[in-house]
């Protein structure tokens, strides 16, 4: 059982810090993260028809899993955060956000895909937000992939009940409705933060087409499939394979654990 | 900070009241926007765009019922039918970056044609030294209009003012000097290790954007209620009905259920969770 003295405040709620004009900044300020392309590099900036990131661990799963035709454009770089222990081919346990192309004959980068395996902090969401929307890479639209987060969700979330919602901007409202994707919304009341949150902001203020779809709960079956279908409604030419194999074996051992950021670097 | 107007919106001169929260405990100033935004049926007009704000989204949180409009951290109101401009903040500014956030938001107001700006904000009740229960809960304010923070409008409406507010006090000195661009005396950071109970006040965000909107030239007031964590929805009331007073709001102006002045905000109804599990009886 937590200690009520020293367990973490709920969300809306406050720490001392939070409210102190005197709180020092921190210091020295952190180096800004960049994007790091493949050779050859290509013409900037990238202007993919859609841009597809994932965050969630079923979301990266099918990426790493199921996508066998994605081709290693680029990756993105957090200088504070280390490469310890990443391999030299690209891995579902490695700490990175690499950027892929799913390529047809016709146009080189018309799908890209962000795999989003490190943890990017609150803090540093805004500049990596940037420079996935709007800077080195100007979407069309973007769909982004995370799970919901049982700390801002003021519904109920049973574990064993798999439950999906979406959030859009203005553009995809607008949009038409037999390309939009068919979900219930998020409800109000309850919030998203993190890096998804600051994706879909910049869809917004950019009036750029752009779906946040969320899920639980975060290691499931039936989530990995969902989520491969909803990638196959999104680009119905897309290679994904079997998605159902060796989904049994699929557990928060093979899926990146959501706090990865509090994990220990002395043990990689 | 940048200010980007929704797309078929327009921005109306006229919303020259700027009604903005602090960030404060209980999120009192908050709620209390919340309110005044549901009540008022004022229309979002854009966003301001600050890296210094830590991002979130959520569905539409006024109603009548949430149709899937995104909400942003920081999103911009305007009420035409009361002249009023309202910024709602969501989520709180990243560490150490206060003083920063305060100077981007004072030079939006200035930039924007805002000329009074009322700031909404809670104080910690255990600071509280003179209890007064006679009169009900009290709103205090501070204003610029006077260089005691006094105002005679608030007294006739029967605010009471911030009686520890000290304009040559290290920290509102502090405060005043790194906002003010003229100013060539050089104080220091306060560290935590030296603040005192005295500095208590000018530590909070209210005192950081009266600071910053006073070295702008605007006219501000801060309106301020005591208040522990907890259930803070009758704060919010308090609060919400002292700037209408302040702003000289007629009840005609506002939409309120039922013929009410008041209108809950949808999102307000999950605002302790989801209820019991019924069936456990």
């Amino acid at each position: 059982m937590e200690d009520v003295l020293t367990e973490n405040p709920p969300p809306s709620r406050f720490f001392q810090e939070d409210l102190n004009n005197f709180t020092p900044s921190p210091e020295p300020p952190l180096p800004s993260p960049f994007i790091v392309f493949s050779n050859p590099k290509p013409e900037l900036p990238l202007k993919p028809s859609l841009l597809i990131i994932a965050l969630s661990s079923p979301s990266l799963h099918i990426f790493h899993s199921c996508l066998p035709s994605k081709t290693l454009i680029g990756t993105l770089i957090i200088p504070e955060l280390p490469f310890s222990g990443n391999t030299v081919e690209p891995s579902l346990q490695d700490k990175s956000c690499n950027i892929y192309s799913l390529s047809d004959n016709n146009n080189k980068n018309s799908v890209l895909l962000v795999s989003v395996q490190l943890p990017v902090s609150p803090e540093r969401s805004n500049l990596v937000s940037r420079l996935l929307i709007g800077q080195d890479i100007v979407p069309e639209r973007v769909i982004i992939l995370d799970s919901i987060q049982s700390r801002n969700f003021r519904g109920r979330l049973s574990p064993d009940e798999a439950l999906t919602a979406k959030l859009e901007t203005s553009s995809e409202k607008k949009a038409a409705a037999t390309s939009r994707l068919n979900l219930d919304y998020f409800p109000s009341g309850s919030v998203i933060d993190g890096l998804s949150a600051s994706l879909l902001s910049r869809c917004q203020l950019k009036n750029i087409r752009g779906t946040l779809v969320v899920s639980w709960p975060e290691f499931d079956p039936s989530v990995v499939r969902f989520v491969g279908g909803l990638l196959k409604s999104i680009v119905p030419g897309l290679d994904i394979k079997s998605v159902g194999k060796d989904l049994e074996m699929y557990s928060s051992r093979s899926g990146l654990k959501k706090d990865a950021w509090l994990d220990s670097d002395l043990y990689t | 900070m940048e200010f980007v107007v929704e797309e078929g919106k327009l921005v109306h001169e006229e919303c020259s009241t700027l009604i903005l929260p602090a960030l404060s405990i209980g999120n009192v100033g908050q709620l209390a926007v919340d309110l005044l935004v549901s009540s008022t049926a004022a229309e979002r007009v854009g966003y301001l765009d600050d890296l210094n704000l830590l991002p979130c989204v959520g569905n539409d949180a006024y109603g009548p019922l949430p149709c899937g409009d995104i909400a942003l951290p920081l999103e911009v109101y305007e009420s035409s039918s009361t002249a009023t401009t309202l910024a709602q903040q969501r989520s709180p500014v990243a560490k150490g970056m206060m003083i920063k956030f305060a100077e981007n938001i004072a030079e939006f107001a200035a930039s924007n044609g805002k000329k009074d700006v009322i700031v909404l904000a809670s104080l910690d009740f255990q600071r509280l030294h003179n209890l007064d229960l006679s009169r009900g809960p009290q709103v205090y304010y501070l204003s610029n209009t006077e260089s005691d923070g006094r105002d005679d409008h608030c007294e006739r409406l029967g605010f009471g003012r911030l009686g520890e507010y000290d304009p040559e006090g290290r920290c509102w000195k502090y405060l005043s000097s790194v906002f003010d661009k003229n100013n060539k005396e050089e104080l220091s950071f306060p560290s935590e290790d030296e603040l005192e109970d005295i500095d208590y006040y000018p530590s909070l965000p209210f005192a950081a954007l009266f600071s910053a909107f006073k070295a702008r030239g605007l006219k501000v007031t801060c309106l301020l209620c005591y208040c522990s964590e907890g259930d803070n929805i009758p704060d919010a009331f308090l609060l919400a009905e002292a700037a209408s007073k302040l702003t000289g709001l007629t009840p005609d102006k506002f939409h309120g259920e039922e013929g009410g002045k008041w209108r809950i905000p949808y999102s307000w109804k999950s605002m302790y969770g989801a209820p019991p599990d019924m069936s456990m009886f």
